[in-house]
């Protein structure tokens, strides 16, 4: 999969996840943070669904919260993280 | 047993957060699903999240907690089904992901009690904080209960409310249950087809009980349960409670739900009563839910403090007094309730 195709993906399954119903696909910019005021202002409860996202969507488990805190920072991180681990 | 100071209701109708019941919705595809408001004051992070019975228990008692600021000694709700909703989303999870790696938002939002736990974090209320979900019956406790504490606690107030939503699923198995009607259901025609089932409502009451009469828009006189398929014991229930509170009831407020199955109730209710009773329904407004009787009494505050009944809900014209509300409802032909509501 190509990585735009890859990181559009990513964000309509935010969307439906997080339920995040007041954005479309194209709000969500690649380098928009996650979590604090200045991008989608998501919390601990979204790190937890997000972490449920990648187990179930791709295949991937993360165990070690140092990576996840490197992986869940915006989308370029997210998607970079999936190409290179994804069992799925 | 106690006033209410403040009420407030979201519903299937224009009620919140002021009333015009002159011009009815009907139902769509037999349900009348409630009017969301903007839910403004309340953290979007947590709106996303919530299930429809929490977002509008929640935008329910905000006005309220916002005009008692934190003084609230306890949070009393009944809910016979919670967010089902989101129940049903985290229980396929759990068929589709084989018990592994399950979102939590779903699990939170379900629980019965995600109405009462919102409500204690958005006002940061750390007191009594308590759901009852006896069914059609969860109301009535959640009024029992906080008429309890008022009486062990006489300065204290307590934000009481009744919820419940309709589920796409539940709906389903309901209506395979025959609780609804098959054929579409208008205002117009809700009480007059005759046959089984009703509409499927849903809508959030809340309410603060206090002993405090000064300014209070109206007192919850008594409250009385039982379980049975017993006219006798109904009519039985009734005479005790015009026995002990005077035979004075203006208007009968009863919880006809256009299901034939259940009319034989409310007819010998209604025969019970003086001739000169107004008698007046309300289900065609809000819909048949288990905590329809939470309407029923925001209905009841709401024809006491305008003096004015419309006419879409008068079934038999009686005196013009508004002093005396009775409400009766049967759940499924089981639960009965009275709710006997003074004006303050």
């Amino acid at each position: 999969m190509e990585t735009a195709v890859l990181k559009e993906q990513l964000k309509k399954q935010l969307i439906e996840f997080l339920n995040l119903t007041d954005l479309k696909p194209e709000d969500i910019k690649d380098d928009a943070p996650f979590f604090g005021d200045d991008g989608l202002g998501l919390d601990s409860i979204d790190s937890l669904e997000l972490i449920v996202l990648l187990h179930r969507e791709y295949g991937i488990s993360i165990k070690d919260p140092k990576i996840g805190r490197k992986v869940l920072v915006d989308i370029n991180t997210l998607a970079a993280f999936i190409e290179e681990n994804r069992t799925k | 047993m106690f006033y209410i100071q403040q009420i407030q209701c979201i519903s299937p109708q224009q009620t919140f957060p002021q009333a015009s019941l002159d011009t009815l919705l009907d139902p769509v595809n037999n349900k009348l699903n409630v009017i969301e408001p903007s839910y403004d004051g309340v953290p979007r992070n947590a709106l996303r999240r919530m299930s429809k019975s929490v977002r509008i228990g929640v935008g329910a008692a905000l006005p309220i907690i916002k005009n008692t600021g934190t003084h609230i000694d306890g949070i009393i709700i009944g809910t016979a089904n919670g967010g089902m909703e989101d129940s049903i989303v985290f229980l396929k999870q759990v068929i589709e992901f084989e018990e592994g790696v399950i979102t939590p938002g779903h699990f939170v939002q379900s629980t019965a009690n995600a109405t009462a736990a919102q409500l204690s974090l958005v006002s940061a209320n750390k007191n009594y904080n308590i759901t009852h979900v006896h069914r059609g019956h969860a109301f009535e406790l959640a009024l029992i209960d906080a008429a309890m504490q008022l009486r062990e606690n006489a300065d204290s107030n307590y934000l009481v409310g009744g919820v419940d939503e309709i589920s796409v699923y539940n709906y389903k198995l309901d209506e395979l249950d025959n609780w609804y009607k098959p054929a579409p259901v208008t205002a117009g025609n809700f009480y007059t087809q005759n046959t089984p089932g009703s509409v499927a409502g849903e809508a959030a009451v809340m309410l603060l009980a206090t002993n405090d009469s000064a300014n209070a828009i109206a007192a919850v006189i008594d409250i009385v349960t039982l379980h049975t398929t017993d006219i006798a014991d109904v009519q039985l229930a009734l005479q005790n409670i015009l026995a002990k509170h005077g035979d004075t009831i203006d208007i009968f407020l009863s919880g006809e739900n256009g299901d034939n199955r259940f009319d034989t109730f409310y007819t010998a209710v209604e025969n019970e009563l003086n001739n000169d009773v107004t008698v007046a329904r309300f289900k065609h407004i809000c819909g048949e839910y288990p905590t329809a009787t939470s309407f029923a009494l925001w209905f009841a505050c709401e024809l006491l403090s305008t003096s004015h009944i419309p006419a879409h809900a008068v079934k038999k014209q009686g005196s013009s007094s508004f002093k005396n509300v009775l409400i009766y409802n049967v759940h499924k032909g089981v639960q009965h309730s009275f709710i006997l509501v003074r004006e303050s």
